[in-house]
């Protein structure tokens, strides 16, 4: 039967109706195949998204190492998001890092009935007492919406207080449909109240923001690692090891590259809109993916010296992991994946699979838009819904003293084209005719696909790793990288292939059926029921 | 710590309801979980628990959007009930709300009835908890959810001679021992919830969804006619105790004890069940004497250990009592709960621990958060922690060992496997303690005992060697120290004050000489020139003759005739004692086995030290100085021409860094080993002079016990003959600041390598008799070899 079919037979009415235009086979024939992405989870169905508080708090704002972010709720939120995502971070100057700490109002009954603003107020001023942070931000978890504590005015009180950026984000759980929310709150908030607050020069022309790197098990570290031997000056990062400071003065760079469209694609376009940044969409997972980011990058800044030592760099780390890559390869050709992340992984490591000879036969986000699948071209045609719309949208405009273009009109015209400024193109575009791309893939979809497709390893998380392995199927976790990475850049290339050929080499797959039950081929039970 | 800090939770040692209700909810036969709220709650929920089971962990969820939180989630909570019986196929579903639908004050019972109307032949029992994440931890949720699961199950009072075993969160593995015990002993027993199969799976040829393990709602029902109630949960809330409520709603009758953790409890946990009809199977009596045997065993590693125990209070009880009957000192007690019986049950165990090992400080808290739990752990010097990995934290901060047990366990595998149930649990629990205190002492007694007897031990010779002076003590405090270095430090110290150059008391009155009889040199100093002999002129590198052992022997002889204060033979060249090691070690020998008193010292550039240092051990040297003008290559560099070493000739830094190399070492091992050394320092202007409190300071951190900063006496033709001289003042000026880190000598005579006598009044000239051989100024290669041969024994 055909995988979709198999996959949608079990469903009710309803529910078929509604995840069939999730899923999706690949047909280039077909001229633009549309999926549905980012509306509401089924209920019931065990999807793998999360919720909004834990997009903002969790993704984007937890890894800013010099920044209190206090967990305005009750305690669970706050240590179910602490130290969950390995985004490394190293102290800043002041010898500060808040990324191994949990700060939680810890709401009880009373709070719930009486109002927790009082005891908000309070944890800052014990916060700001115990560790004197640069700045502090508040995250409200689903009651605190739902009793109206005003934390936006608890900060801006705070703010005033203690001279520090007090930031509060209304990032309710049960706000949008995922994370993805969260991801939009946040990202308002450091636009709102972070981005152009400092506006001390780069040291050199080539300054780039690094925007959508969570530096999950040091991958921004590897990527750092390169970009300065090509010579770039990183302002900022968001936010993996990233530095609340930093991102102040970000729009004074003269290029914001993006890694993760889906979770800081909000900020790439508003920082276009108000100080002139153009963004870049660039991969830095695979081999050919790194090289083709970096020319493109080396193109934006138009430097012959920039190219030159661009292409030294290309040229010598290639050079350096071509062995151990074709090493690799020896192992992993002809086998297959499946790919299953949250909004921006799964194009990542198509690229890096295919050049270790592995094929993708299936690939899904958590909680991508159809940007994300079919390129940011559809966004005029993606119909806003409820869900959507309770989102606050910022609106921006050029500002009248910071906006500079680094391109003149002309370049930009030129280069726009060239090079991809603005854009996106999507991940259905690099998939192989017949793979399939499903959106919000829930437990039991996993289970049907693992059925058809058979692929030899399944990409995703720690919720459905444990259910893979049970099935006999390899599962790497790319959230987290399964206490491994950095996998990005080159050095990163060659650890993944390792990760991977001994997962799949790993002896105990051979052993899954005992001896015994070779020899006996009877069945059944002595006397009866027993 | 601050304690007005009450608003502020900082890295809980606590989780919410809902983990604790879906938790329960595992241990039910076929049952699957459906958080009523917004979908993170199970996303987190689940990936927590994956994570330290390492297995699937399925908790489905309604979902709700913020359509939900104006009109209500009915409508989410009936499709997710409708999804999950169609997908997943349970016998059972737990319902557990959340933060949200409990602050919406959803009706779940009314949604329930409606679901069922709905649904007609509907066989899925749906259990529902209300579980605000506000209301309570992931105890109280637990609890919550076996109340709820007993309170909703259609009850079969018919009675039987069964006992209901209720038990608090405990492992898979622990809750398997627990069962086969209760198999062993002939009773019929319900073990109400058990996680035995269902959150550590096993690895089959095909993957069930639904997992098969768990108590089943048939024996659950049958709870209600039970004989007994046992119920292994001191700190269970009493509204939310199900042993509670099957005693006051069907007069089953409740006891409640301790979770079985080591002897007494689990001694009392069988005593109950014997009292209950059970008979104890004689490999449990024999498990019994195993873990006594090991309690007894393993009492002096345990003995050291300061724990500090978090958690659960159930799990903080349970640990504290069997830390003080091993006597373990539980300097910590915390419960993340709220749980103000603690204190209560735990004071006077606490207590008498305490006392028994003569502790002062301990506590017992409850509420606590980890940033709380750290400051005890601080102010209580506790050295063990015992708890979940969320302590990892404070682990790796202060070099702790982390015995983990609870949940969740998140950067170990097999978290679900941790045992500490019943004799055998309680063996393996105190034998991971008692190893972990193990692998702290092995790793780090080498170097203790380095430190305290060796390097600090140096720091006590210096005290005395001070004090033989008639300088003040330096006041240390005093160490016990057990090695043969201690009998060679306080005989040498001794031999101090007897040494003139080490003793400015003994200057004036013991008399030393210095034999000529290594000429050799292997370093090149730019200060040095030793091809001048002037009977008037008196500085180190300068003799008139060349002595072969035999003949210093013999002028050893006569010196002790003539001087009847001879204390010291020194051996100071006229080049370097070392590099001509066999002639000074057969020097040594003989004057040893003729005089075994004499006090033996030795000038050397350090070179040589590593080969060479432990023979001077055996020859019973005392003294050593040892010349460093540098503790810098670059600097180094400066100062020597060359290095010849192990036959290879080193120039420029990498000379120096071997030169520097050696001296530190083998200074290091002689002051570790109770030779008295002091290190010579040649003051050269603007070459080294800003660098000497540098030198000072490592000789002092390698044990030396002074230092001599030393003039430098301009040769001409070598190449330092220009550099400008040294003031008096601006060498007292010098010493006086390094004076701080080490006694310093101001009485040095800048003897010659043939000098007799007393410091102040030498007599070496008395010796210099004509049949007597001039030195060589640069002896030829042939002649050295043949002057070192042993056999030969002539000197050229």
């Amino acid at each position: 039967m055909d995988p979709k079919a198999h996959v949608l037979e079990r469903y009710h009415a309803k529910v078929f109706k509604n995840r069939k235009e999730h899923i999706l086979r690949i047909d280039h024939a077909e001229e633009a195949q549309t999926i549905t992405a980012n509306t509401r989870t089924i209920p019931g169905i065990i999807t793998n998204r999360g919720c909004c508080y834990a997009g903002c708090k969790g993704v984007v704002l937890g890894p800013l190492k010099d920044v209190a972010v206090i967990t305005h709720g009750p305690i669970g939120c706050g240590f179910y998001s602490w130290g969950t995502r390995r985004n490394k971070a190293a102290p800043d100057e002041e010898g500060k890092n808040f990324t191994q700490y949990c700060f939680s109002t810890d709401m009880q009954e009373p709070d719930i009935v009486f109002g927790g603003d009082k005891k908000l107020r309070a944890a800052i001023d014990e916060v700001y007492s115990l560790f004197s942070p640069g700045s502090i931000m508040i995250c409200s978890t689903c009651p605190v919406g739902l009793i109206g504590d005003d934390i936006h005015a608890v900060a801006a009180e705070a703010e005033k207080k203690y001279g520090i950026p007090v930031v509060a984000y209304s990032c309710e759980g049960y706000k949008g449909v995922s994370q993805s929310a969260g991801h939009h709150i946040a990202n308002n908030g450091l636009m709102k109240r972070i981005i152009g607050a400092d506006d001390a020069p780069p040291a050199t022309k080539y300054s780039i923001n690094l925007l959508g790197e969570y530096n999950i098990g040091g991958d921004g570290w590897e990527v750092e690692r390169i970009l300065k031997r090509c010579g770039y000056e990183i302002v900022s990062i968001f936010t993996g090891d990233g530095s609340w400071k930093k991102i102040a003065r970000s729009h004074m760079a003269n290029l914001n590259i993006v890694q993760c469209h889906r979770s800081i694609n909000y900020v790439a376009e508003m920082m276009k809109e108000k100080y002139g940044v153009d963004w870049l969409k660039v991969n830095f997972i695979g081999v050919a993916a790194v090289a083709d980011s970096l020319r493109r990058m080396a193109k934006y800044f138009g430097d012959a010296e920039l190219s030159r030592r661009t292409e030294e760099v290309i040229a010598d780390e290639s050079a350096a992991i071509a062995g151990e890559m074709d090493s690799c390869k020896t192992k992993l050709d002809g086998k297959t994946a499946a790919l299953f992340v949250g909004g921006s992984r799964a194009h990542h490591y198509m690229h890096l699979l295919a050049e270790l000879g592995v094929r993708t036969v299936l690939t899904g986000h958590e909680f991508g838009h159809r940007d994300d699948y079919e390129g940011r071209k559809v966004l005029p045609f993606i119909k806003e819904d409820a869900d959507n719309k309770n989102i606050e949208h910022l609106h921006v405009e050029p500002d009248q003293k910071k906006y500079r273009a680094f391109l003149s009109q002309e370049e930009y015209g030129r280069l726009k084209a060239e090079i991809g400024l603005e854009d996106y193109a999507g991940m259905i575009r690099d998939m192989e005719n017949g793979s399939y791309v499903v959106d919000d893939l829930n437990h039991f979809e996993t289970e049907q696909f693992l059925k058809c497709l058979q692929p030899d390893i399944f990409f995703s998380g720690i919720k459905d790793k444990y259910m893979l392995q049970k099935a006999g199927v390899l599962s790497r976790q790319l959230h987290s990288y399964d206490y491994s990475g950095p996998y990005a850049g080159y050095t990163g290339a060659i650890r993944f292939g390792h990760d991977v050929i001994m997962g799949l080499y790993t002896p105990a797959w051979r052993f899954v059926t005992p001896p015994w039950r070779n020899i006996s081929s009877l069945e059944g039970s002595f006397g009866g029921d027993i | 710590m601050n304690a007005n800090i009450v608003n502020l939770t900082t890295n809980p040692c606590k989780m919410c309801m809902p983990m604790g209700a879906v938790t329960a909810f595992y241990g039910i036969r076929k049952c699957m979980s459906i958080l009523h709220g917004s979908q993170g709650c199970s996303t987190y929920i689940r990936r927590h628990m994956a994570t330290h089971y390492n297995e699937p962990v399925d908790i489905a969820s309604s979902s709700l959007t913020e359509e939900g939180t104006v009109f209500g989630g009915t409508k989410n909570l009936l499709k997710g009930l409708a999804n999950l019986i169609k997908l997943y196929e349970p016998e059972v579903i737990g319902v557990s709300t959340t933060c949200l639908a409990e602050t919406i004050g959803e009706d779940v019972d009314a949604i329930i009835k409606s679901f069922y109307a709905a649904t007609p032949g509907c066989a899925v029992k749906i259990i529902n908890v209300a579980a605000a994440g506000y209301g309570g931890t992931q105890f109280e949720g637990y609890f919550r959810a076996l109340h709820a699961t007993v309170s909703q199950t259609q009850m079969d009072a018919t009675p039987h001679n069964g006992v209901n075993v209720i038990t608090g969160p405990i492992s898979p593995a622990d809750t398997r021992a627990l069962k086969a015990l209760l198999a062993s002993t002939g009773i019929a027993s319900v073990l109400l919830p058990d996680l035995s199969q269902n959150l550590d799976g096993i690895h089959a040829e095909t993957y069930k969804r639904l997992p098969g393990g768990g108590t089943p709602l048939s024996a659950v029902s049958a709870m209600a006619g039970a004989h007994a109630t046992l119920e292994l949960s001191p700190f269970c809330p009493d509204e939310y105790s199900p042993g509670a409520y099957l005693e006051a709603t069907y007069g089953v009758p409740l006891t409640r004890l301790a979770l079985p953790v080591g002897l007494r409890d689990t001694d009392a946990f069988l005593a109950a069940l014997v009292d209950l009809g059970a008979v104890i199977p004689q490999s449990v009596g024999e498990e019994r004497g195993r873990y006594l045997d090991a309690m007894v065993d393993s009492h002096k590693y345990n003995a050291a250990a300061r724990a500090a125990i978090f958690g659960e209070p159930d799990f903080v009880h349970s640990l504290t009592r069997f830390a003080c009957e091993n006597g373990i000192i539980p300097v910590l007690a915390a419960a993340g709960t709220r749980s103000p019986r603690l204190a209560d049950a735990l004071k006077d165990e606490m207590a008498a621990a305490a006392e028994r090992q003569f502790v002062e400080e301990y506590d017992i808290v409850d509420g606590a958060d980890f940033e709380r739990i750290d400051a005890y752990v601080e102010k209580n010097r506790a050295n063990i922690l015992i708890g979940n990995s969320d302590a990892r934290r404070i682990a790796e901060k202060r070099h702790l060992p982390l015995v983990r047990r609870a949940f969740p366990i998140h950067d170990r595998v097999g978290g679900q496997r941790r045992r500490m149930l019943l004799y055998e649990g309680s063996l393996s629990l105190l034998d991971e303690i008692a190893n972990a205190m193990l692998a702290h002492t092995e790793e780090t007694f080498r170097g203790a005992l380095f430190h305290d007897l060796c390097h600090d031990g140096q720091k006590k010779k210096n005290a005395r060697t001070k004090d033989a002076d008639g300088l003040a003590g330096c006041g240390e405090r005093s160490l016990s120290v057990t090695t043969a270095a201690r009998g060679a430090a306080r005989k040498n110290a001794a031999r101090t004050a007897t040494h003139p150059c080490f003793s400015y008391g003994a200057c004036k009155t013991a008399a030393r000489i210095h034999l000529p009889v290594a000429y050799g040199c292997n370093i090149g100093c730019r200060y040095c020139l030793r091809k001048y002999d002037c009977p008037n002129e008196s500085r180190p590198g300068v003799s008139s003759i060349l002595l072969s052992p035999e003949e210093a022997f013999g002028r050893f002889k006569a010196a002790r005739e003539m001087f009847s204060h001879l204390m010291v033979v020194g051996i100071a060249g006229p080049g370097d004692a070392l590099a001509n090691f066999s002639r000074t070690e057969s020097t040594l020998r003989m004057i040893r086995e003729y005089d075994p008193d004499i006090t033996f010292c030795l000038s050397t550039n350090g070179l040589m030290l590593p080969v060479h240092a432990s023979r001077l051990l055996e020859l019973g040297v005392s003294h050593v100085t040892v010349t460093i003008n540098a503790v810098d290559p670059a600097i180094g560099a400066k100062i020597y021409r060359f290095v010849n070493f192990m036959g290879t000739r080193h120039e420029g830094e990498t000379a120096a860094a071997i030169l520097l190399a050696n001296q530190l070492s083998g200074l290091k091992f002689l002051t570790g080993n109770g030779v008295v050394c002091k290190v010579n320092i040649v003051l050269l202007k603007g070459v080294n002079d800003h660098h000497i409190e540098r030198v000072v300071a490592t000789a002092r951190s390698l044990g030396a016990s002074l230092t001599n900063i030393m003039r430098l006496i301009p040769v001409p033709g070598s190449d330092f003959a220009c550099l400008p001289p040294v003031s008096n003042g601006e060498l007292t000026k010098i010493r006086g600041i390094c004076e701080k880190h080490l006694s310093q000598m101001r009485h040095c005579k800048h003897c010659r390598a043939d000098a007799a006598g007393l410091l102040d009044h030498d007599e070496s000239i008395v010796f210099r008799t004509g049949e007597q051989k001039k030195i060589p100024a640069r002896p030829p290669r042939a002649r050295l070899e043949c002057a070192e041969a042993p056999k030969n024994g002539a000197a050229p």
